[in-house]
């Protein structure tokens, strides 16, 4: 562990960064989001973590956050390195850093079309995987896939006569479920 | 390359040195490939043996498996009466359907090819609309294999040895992460509500102790069971025979869930704190209750939430009936009971002790001062045992001997005692025996797998040290000079099988012996004590086997008088039942006097 | 030449090309028979899997882990049980371990063969496809056996795999696994020591080695640059740590380093599985999960890497202790290579040879938009 312990140590001293060694060649870092591009380019020039593994976006709607992680190799100590930020739900904008790895263009335009984060100055086109998409970006937490699919689409017949066991066995036997129960029956 | 590179040129040449050899033919063999004996094609499902608990269509994340109802099958008594129907325009055929079947009626066949111009073919129940795929079963999934988990969470209990020195309680009870260990089991079925008398929302209850939140179980639980801590203890469970995992493994321990939840809160307080149900406006009926048995205590508590003003009448010096003076202390502490009986007081509920119907008050004051009457008298005589020198000084009846026991009175019973009978009162006596320091042989007609008591306290018996008799019928008691047991004369008896019926025993000729005892205790049987009805009312009461009749609201053909719990029920009597009794005399009152 | 023979025109490799392993659509501008400019769009294969797994549980998530690539869908289903295996921290038996080499090393084997396929048939060979999709229908015949499916297989899943091998598969591996060896020369003879073939991948689609690793190149193409990287031996999972095996690199940076590192992978492939069969241990192959519908795995979050046939996979998988995943998110080889490497290299070749090095880099497109 003394390696990974020295790289977070020195990151640091050199930036405002929260973070721990998470396991075996994993340290994991939290910061603020205007620190991002110089930590990586700090990472890559300095200390030989010249690949880009990852970029990745989870949607923390509970605490109105969207949280970019950005994970980074070094071929010669093999460690890995997991940049953590929060940016703003409402008014979703993060850095663009297709200059200093080429292939990030590639994740950030995925972003854009799932997530609706602004990357100002990425090229290329709007849409990259999905088509004439009217809705939200799809993998915010308050899109309902379900909900589109039964609006969009109709549903074949001949399934209609599809019981529920619990309630089946309920009417049978004349159980009334009360209300504050319910929650915790099957489906 | 150029036109001079040798290499190229000549190596096509090196297929010459094929001529003569055999060509290498790639096996092809005439006979068609065998599909492999895991492969996963169409379902097959054994209707017989699948119980319909849907755990298929809950894991499929397809939404591909409907339960629909089948014109030849019906439900009841764990089975719910549904079937599993597949949409194979959606089936993924990832088998985990097969894998958290928990009776392995549900596999998967070697056919794969279907084809046919109606669409409505591809939605197909399995094993009715392919019944001879049975015979190309391929992908199923064993004991082993299978996602359910079939062993139970073991209940500690207290050693053996160390237990029959006193009244301690036997089982300790699960701790908390036993106790969500065990609800992590639960399938949620729903099978085990309808196999309960009084139809306990036992999945929902389960579920919110595997997510945490005890209060909430308790709350659920208390919908229509106000004797959570008694049934968690010393219940039948009816719902356990009809678990969906004992199928093919333990059962979900149910009771034990129920008691754990109980013990999270300590006193009357907490229970009222926690359950907070809700109570209407005070009305202006009076309902009269005799007996403060578990049917009793029941309609009494669900008559003051529905704002009735309720009294009870009870004979003895403690609540509970049966279940206070007949469960032995090692089973069902005092305090239990004290503690839920402290609850419903706080509900607004009133008993008068000591107060016996028939002597210290009329039963026919009763009846006419209330707008309905409650009878939950239970079963208070015994049977005798028809034997010669019963009435010998040393032979008693179960029952008195417990009640005795129970209200702390001395009892002398020697050092050997002989328990007749195989029910649980029978095996509470052999075990409170053996507790008052005394060695106990249990005589029983049939074989000990007949016995109708809780297999858990034929164990807990022969742990302790009891010895089972099995095959022997009693003829007449042994006494001295001074009419005082010394023995028990008995005839062995063989298991002689009837046509198609259950095996009778027959007493063997001439096999009469002799075992030496200074007490003996018959447990086989009680009948209920009518002495507190009037001759009119004893009259029109109609009966049914020897028991009182009564409908579906446990109304019986007296107007305005109601019955419940061991004297309106023919064959095996629970506590489960007196409480379902006096759950359903309550909605049956509620309704008859909220008519008018 | 005249005028028009140079003018600049718009060509579609379209998602129906049979040049294209999947469906993705290069649009290239072209010069005559030169690519100018190549852009790569993709969209075609969108199943929304990310979206899908946050509304089930995390067993019946692993159910649609293996559809995420077409020709190698076990090192998927391996990558997120080992995801699953790091958050909850559960422990995989040591049989459970050597198996799932067995499964992932023959899951290359087979696409070794798909691929070659692809390789030659995109350059005219259509022979060697035809033989080699052939021998490795024998592979699928072993999985069958031993998962009961032949393409997706859902045998690998948190906590071990799902069955124990069959009676008889043992041998039959072992057969299988001679049989294969003898036909690797006959490859080689087709396609290895055809000088046209040489001709054709010599000196096309270079990747420079100084700058592959910056591109986010990884896997063959890696080492086909002479950089030798695998994640097998970097972070060694299952039983690697215990087979001995050679990483070859190559060289060259073009198709025919990218095809001579592919061709002795195959050979370390075998013997991989030799060793594992050699010496498997007995002992349990699961270590079981709780009640599926019911089972939760702690908060946190995993990142995982594993050594497939198209390079390095890795899977992002975020819990938040409940009982559905909050976010799992795939990190295919061919996302880099197909768009980004794919646009930097293909300018300056010739269009004959655009299938070629899509082929060579092996390119997955449903990997690329999952």
């Amino acid at each position: 562990m003394k390696k990974e312990q020295k790289i977070l140590a020195d990151l640091k001293d050199v930036f405002e960064i929260s973070g721990k060694v998470k396991a075996e060649k994993r340290i994991s870092i939290k910061t603020d989001k205007k620190h991002v591009s110089s930590i990586l380019l700090y990472l890559k020039t300095q200390k030989g973590y010249i690949h880009l593994n990852h970029i990745s976006c989870v949607d923390f709607i509970e605490d109105n956050e969207f949280e970019m992680v950005y994970i980074i190799w070094n071929p010669k100590t093999k460690l890995t390195v997991l940049v953590h930020t929060r940016i703003d739900r409402k008014n979703p904008k993060m850095e663009n850093i297709d200059a200093i790895w080429d292939q990030a263009n590639t994740y950030e335009r995925e972003i854009r079309e799932m997530f609706g984060i602004h990357f100002p100055g990425l090229k290329g086109r709007k849409e990259f995987i999905l088509e004439d998409w009217q809705d939200i970006p799809p993998m915010r937490k308050d899109f309902d896939t379900q909900l589109y699919a039964i609006e969009h689409f109709h549903s074949r017949p001949g399934r209609e006569d599809a019981q529920n066991v619990r309630e089946a066995i309920q009417q049978r036997s004349k159980e009334e479920i009360p209300e504050f129960a319910k929650k915790y029956s099957r489906d | 390359m150029s036109i001079l590179d040798l290499k190229g040129i000549l190596s096509p040449l090196g297929a010459l040195k094929q001529i003569g050899k055999t060509p290498h033919t790639i096996t092809f063999p005439d006979e068609q490939k065998r599909t492999s004996e895991r492969y996963r094609g169409f379902h097959y499902n054994s209707l017989d043996d699948c119980i319909g608990c849907g755990n298929c269509s809950t894991i499929c994340m397809n939404e591909a498996i409907d339960m629909v109802g089948l014109a030849e099958i019906n439900g009841g008594k764990g089975d719910s009466g549904l079937r599993p129907r597949v949409d194979y325009g959606r089936c993924c055929y990832c088998a985990l359907c097969v894998d958290v079947c928990p009776t392995g009626s549900l596999n998967m066949t070697k056919d794969y090819v279907q084809v046919d111009n109606d669409p409505f073919t591809f939605l197909m129940t399995p094993g009715k609309d392919n019944p001879d795929a049975q015979e190309r079963i391929s992908f199923s999934a064993d004991l082993e294999s299978s996602l359910n988990v079939f062993d139970r969470v073991p209940m500690r209990e207290l050693d053996p040895d160390e237990r029959v020195k006193s009244f301690a309680e036997v089982m300790l009870g699960y701790n908390e992460e036993e106790a969500r260990r065990e609800a992590d089991r639960c399938i949620s079925c729903g099978l085990c509500t309808e196999a309960c008398p009084v139809h306990m929302h036992i999945p929902e209850y389960i579920n919110a102790i595997a997510k945490g939140n005890d209060n909430d179980a308790l709350q659920i639980i208390y919908d229509n069971n106000d004797l959570p801590e008694v049934c968690g203890k010393v219940c039948t469970r009816k719902c356990e025979d009809v678990c969906a995992i004992q199928v093919r493994g333990e059962t979900v321990a149910i009771r034990w869930l129920k008691g754990y939840v109980t013990e999270t809160v300590n006193n009357a307080d907490l229970i009222k704190k926690v359950v907070n149900p809700e109570i209407r406006e005070p009305n202006n009926y009076k309902v009269g209750i005799i007996g403060a048995g578990p049917a009793g205590l029941t309609a009494a508590y669900y008559l003051s939430l529905r704002g009735y003003s309720v009294t009870i009448y009870e004979a003895h010096k403690d609540p509970g009936g049966m279940i206070m003076y007949g469960i032995p202390k090692y089973r069902l502490p005092y305090d239990s009971i004290q503690k839920q009986v402290d609850y419903m007081k706080k509900m607004g509920v009133k008993i008068h002790y000591n107060t016996k119907v028939g002597k210290d008050i009329q039963f026919q004051e009763i009846y006419d001062v209330n707008d309905a009457v409650f009878m939950g008298i239970g079963l208070q005589n015994a049977y005798t045992l028809g034997i010669e020198n019963e009435d010998a000084d040393g032979v008693w009846s179960a029952i008195d001997f417990l009640k005795k026991v129970n209200s702390d009175e001395k009892v002398e019973i020697g050092k050997k005692v002989v328990v007749v009978g195989g029910g649980n009162v029978s095996i509470d006596a052999a075990r409170v025996s053996r507790r008052l320091g005394a060695t106990v042989n249990q005589s029983y007609r049939r074989r000990v797998k007949d016995m109708p008591a809780d297999w858990e306290e034929i164990e807990g018996a022969e742990d302790e040290g009891v010895v089972f008799m099995p095959q022997t019928i009693p003829t007449r008691v042994v006494t001295d000079e001074n009419n005082k047991t010394i023995g028990l004369e008995y005839l062995k008896a063989e298991m002689v099988s009837q046509d198609g019926g259950r095996p009778r025993p027959v007493p063997i000729e001439g096999s009469e012996t002799i075992i030496e005892c200074d007490s003996v205790i018959s447990a086989i049987g009680q009948q209920a004590d009518f002495g507190l009805l009037p001759k009119e009312i004893m009259e029109e009461l109609e009966m049914n086997r020897g028991k009182i009749a009564i409908n579906d609201d446990r109304k019986t053909s007296i107007p305005k008088l109601f019955a419940g719990g061991d004297s309106v029920r023919y064959g095996n009597v629970d506590a489960i039942s007196a409480i379902a009794d006096g759950y359903y005399a309550t909605i049956g009152i509620d309704k008859m006097l909220m008519k008018k | 030449m005249s005028k028009t023979r140079e003018k600049e025109t718009t060509l579609y490799l379209d998602p129906q090309h049979p040049g294209i392993t999947g469906n993705m659509m290069i649009k290239l501008k072209v010069k005559g028979d030169t690519v100018i400019k190549a852009e790569t769009h993709v969209g075609y294969l969108h199943r929304a899997f990310e979206k899908l797994v946050e509304n089930r549980n995390w067993l019946q998530s692993f159910t649609l882990m293996c559809r995420f690539c077409v020709p190698e869908p076990d090192p998927m289903e391996l990558t997120f049980a080992r995801a699953v295996e790091k958050l909850e921290g559960r422990e995989v038996p040591e049989r459970a371990k050597y198996i799932r080499t067995i499964v992932a090393e023959l899951a290359r084997i087979q696409s070794f063969l798909l691929w070659y396929g692809g390789q030659s048939g995109s350059s005219g060979l259509y022979t060697l496809g035809q033989w080699s999709v052939g021998d490795r229908n024998y592979i699928l015949d072993l999985f069958e056996d031993l998962t009961g499916a032949r393409i997706y297989h859902m045998y690998m899943w948190p906590g071990g795999v799902r069955r124990d091998l069959p009676k008889g598969w043992i041998d039959k591996a072992y057969k299988t696994m001679d049989y294969i060896e003898g036909r690797l020369d006959n490859y080689n003879q087709l396609l290895f020591d055809n000088a046209i073939f040489q001709k054709r991948a010599q000196g096309v689609g270079i990747i420079p080695k100084d700058k592959a690793i910056e591109w986010g190149v990884v896997g063959a193409p890696l080492r086909g640059t002479g950089i030798k990287h695998d994640v097998r031996i970097d972070e060694p999972y299952d039983a690697y740590d215990k087979m001995k095996f050679v990483v070859p690199t190559y060289e060259g940076g073009d198709v025919w380093a990218r095809a001579l590192v592919r061709r002795d992978e195959i050979k370390q492939s075998i013997s991989i599985v030799r060793q594992a069969l050699d010496n498997l241990p007995e002992g349990s192959y699961y270590n079981r999960i709780p009640n599926p519908m019911k089972w939760t795995v702690p908060a946190g979050e995993a990142w995982v890497k594993t050594e497939s046939v198209r390079g390095e996979i890795g899977f992002y998988v975020v819990s938040d202790g409940g009982n559905k995943p909050k976010r799992v998110h795939l990190k295919g080889a061919a996302y880099t290579h197909g768009v980004t490497v794919l646009e930097k290299i293909l300018p300056g070749q010739n269009i004959a040879d655009v299938s070629f090095i899509l082929n060579s880099l092996g390119v997955c497109p449903p990997e690329i938009e999952r």
